[in-house]
């Protein structure tokens, strides 16, 4: 008994640390929002302050605000995604459950284009966008996301599709429904936390994206992640400032990862309750 | 780089304007912004042969570059060209104007540029010497323009082979940024020789108390610590181009090298290694480095009364010298080349644009006659350092601050400080690298340098 105990203590001060180690930068950035320039350079670091929402109005409302930088960002990443999902659900259906010619070479492929860096295309990309009159758009930057996004999206969600067993297709086939129904009725419910896993994921990849967007926007399209940069800037780091815009930065993916929680959770406890694809 | 006070502060009453009020040369008058024509039309040139023409410019976040934006709509008026600003972190206008370059697609018609980038541009034909436009005289009125009142330092620094390729716009000189309540009480003045330097930092050095003794910028960047490395290794008589052939491992860069990281590692705060010039002036703003050596623009921020603790105790003086008795600053500006890759009338259009952006009446107009809160301190006309109005405006940043600048504008600088060869963006990280690893103690000196050498040493024969 108290070995058992012992152990739980044990894994409850190891995952405390690890808690700490996760959560100090964003609790020291909300906090270092909340301060006064003043405040902020303070030592020993004030714990007890009086909490301002100055730095909050100043990135909001100010003269350098960073709402429509919010607002690209939030087009960007809810357009890649979207477009991401349509399309890569039924391509890693198809590369999980159909039989033909190239399949695997096709999977093959759909990998490879990972295997390039960034960097190492950024100058064509650049290049094509600008050819075509798509630099600072929506679109360019959006189509630009795709090519990373949707390869990452059909790999992670092929071996979702690939769990689930051919025998519940088979039962809705004799029900007399059709490939598309039996797909969107039977197969998709069953991979909803795999969804809700890639949409977080593909979400959050547009979301931080920097390299991309820093060269192939402008003063257009300018996501968050390239405006917060101006608060580094040369002539001093407004600290306060980057913190308000980090924590507001922060705030639709957690949302986003909230809510998709309750998916993963249930895609994963549904197979289990039922047995499905554990059998 | 001057203090830039949000209207918030501006509008908070009491404390704040006690505050504001015990600094009013950082304030100025509240004038409204001149928008006569009239010191422009006097150059005998025809503002308007290139109306309706568009030019995109980027320039990075700045608020030096602010005013000049706020007035870009005096220039659309007086040519009728449009200019369209972009405003690019400092770190990716290198990247995106060099891509802009390299596929000659021409969307920047000029670009804030960092000096060190000339002799790349200029060795790949990317940009226009300015010469040809400086000598056209229906584009350029040499008698009004005055290209000589331009800062010669910052002149050179944009120049390759004897041509101009950039024209300063804003620039910035180091000097030695000193604590001169600390300094009086232990009777020191500010170091003459790097050699005082070091023992002016041990005397004043008391971390108990939360006081360093100096600080340089120790993190790893071609503009950060080899960017106040290359002065230190001059001034030990070093030559990057020894015998035409880059040498960074000399005895001499061995001596330079080993007297920064002593500096660093007994003086500085550890952290120190890793700050680059915005946390220096922060942590001496906190009373907490008693002098460091960085840009003279500095000043703005450790004279901002929203944070600062060390308002009134601040003196300047120029580089100590080294052991051959020389100074040698570091020296920056942020000038605008021509890019080649536009069409004639654009480029032309391209030059209206930096030659009133560089004109006197624009460099007072975005400095001590700008209407607005922020004063710039890195003008770039010799003329105007020495307007009455302006040196009040600058003096109020502490004792010392335009003679220092000034000196060391005119004598401490050396155009070859750093090696300006096109590799130079490989070199620079190259070097910051070594730079780094010897500051943090993972290499000695001399294993950092000769690790550095040998990566240089191919880039040099490609």
């Amino acid at each position: 008994m108290t070995g058992k105990r012992l152990r739980i203590i044990a894994v409850m001060a190891v995952s405390l640390i690890f808690l700490l180690a996760w959560a100090f930068p964003i609790l020291w950035s909300v906090l270092n929002s909340l301060k006064t320039d003043q405040d902020v350079l303070a030592y020993p670091p004030k714990l007890l302050f009086a909490p301002t929402l100055d730095a909050y109005r100043d990135v909001l409302f100010g003269s350098s605000s960073i709402l429509p930088n919010l607002v690209s960002s939030m087009i960007i990443s809810v357009g890649t995604t979207i477009i991401t999902m349509v399309m890569a659900v039924p391509a890693a259906y198809a590369l999980a459950r159909l039989r033909f010619r190239g399949k695997k070479a096709a999977g093959f492929y759909v990998l490879v284009t990972q295997m390039l860096p960034p960097v190492g295309i950024i100058i064509p990309y650049f290049m094509i966008l600008r050819n075509i009159g798509w630099i600072d758009t929506y679109q360019g930057i959006i189509l630009i996301y795709l090519s990373f996004s949707l390869p990452f999206a059909i790999w992670l969600l092929v071996s979702y599709f690939e769990d689930i067993p051919f025998e519940m297709e088979e039962a809705a086939y004799l029900d007399g429904a059709s490939r598309m129904k039996t797909l969107w009725r039977i197969i998709i419910p069953q991979v909803r936390g795999g969804i809700a896993v890639t949409v977080v994921f593909v979400f959050l990849n547009a979301w931080n994206e920097f390299l991309f967007a820093v060269v192939l926007s402008g003063n257009t399209v300018r996501p968050v992640t390239v405006a917060m940069f101006n608060f580094v800037s040369v002539e001093q780091t407004l600290w306060t400032k980057l913190a308000a815009v980090s924590v507001l930065a922060m705030l639709p993916v957690i949302i986003l990862g909230v809510v998709a929680q309750k998916h993963i959770v249930k895609g994963l406890t549904v197979g289990a309750v039922k047995g499905g694809g554990r059998r | 780089m001057v203090y830039e006070p949000t209207r918030r502060t501006l509008l908070r009453s009491g404390a704040a304007i006690a505050a504001l009020s015990s600094a009013p040369a950082l304030i100025g008058r509240a004038l409204a912004q001149d928008a006569d024509l009239a010191p422009y039309k006097a150059a005998k040139i025809d503002w308007q042969q290139f109306k309706g023409e568009q030019i995109t410019v980027a320039v990075i976040p700045a608020s030096y570059f602010e005013n000049l934006i706020t007035l870009a709509p005096q220039f659309k008026e007086l040519t009728g060209i449009d200019v369209r600003f972009e405003k690019i972190p400092p770190a990716q206008i290198r990247q995106k104007s060099v891509i802009d370059l390299t596929s000659k697609t021409g969307t920047y018609a000029t670009h804030a540029a960092d000096p060190m980038y000339f002799a790349l541009y200029a060795a790949n034909k990317w940009v226009e010497p300015l010469d040809t436009y400086l000598a056209d005289k229906s584009l350029t009125d040499a008698d009004w323009f005055k290209l000589d009142d331009v800062i010669p330092a910052w002149r050179s620094a944009d120049s390759v082979g004897g041509k101009l390729y950039g024209m300063p716009y804003d620039g910035e000189v180091t000097i030695q940024v000193y604590r001169k309540d600390l300094f009086a009480a232990k009777g020191l003045k500010p170091a003459e020789t790097l050699e005082q330097y070091m023992s002016n930092a041990a005397a004043l050095n008391a971390p108990s108390d939360r006081v360093w003794g100096a600080a340089l910028r120790g993190v790893a960047g071609a503009g950060q610590n080899m960017y106040i490395y290359p002065s230190i290794f001059r001034e030990f008589g070093g030559d990057w181009m020894k015998g035409g052939k880059l040498t960074v491992n000399g005895p001499e860069a061995e001596a330079a090298l080993a007297w920064y990281v002593d500096l660093m590692r007994k003086y500085a705060p550890t952290a120190a290694a890793n700050w680059n010039w915005p946390d220096i002036a922060d942590a001496f703003s906190q009373g907490t480095v008693a002098s460091y050596i960085d840009a003279h623009s500095s000043a703005s921020v450790i004279n901002n009364p929203d944070k600062s603790k060390v308002i009134g105790k601040v003196a300047y003086a120029r580089w100590p010298t080294g052991p051959g008795g020389k100074r040698t600053t570091s020296i920056w500006n942020w000038g605008f080349p021509i890019n080649a890759a536009l069409p004639d009338k654009k480029k032309k259009a391209t030059w209206l644009f930096i030659q009133w952006a560089a004109s006197a009446e624009t460099q007072a107009r975005t400095a001590h006659r700008f209407a607005g809160p922020a004063k710039r301190s890195g003008v770039n006309r010799s003329s105007i350092w020495r307007d009455p109005d302006y040196v009040k405006l600058m003096n109020g940043f502490g004792d010392n601050f335009v003679e220092a600048t000034m000196q060391s504008l005119e004598q401490d600088t050396d155009v070859d400080w750093r090696p300006r060869v096109p590799q130079w963006p490989a070199i620079g990280d190259t070097m910051a690298t070594a730079i780094q690893a010897a500051l943090s103690g993972q290499a000695t000196v001399k294993a950092a340098l000769d690790d550095a050498q040998k990566r240089i040493e191919p880039m040099m024969r490609g």
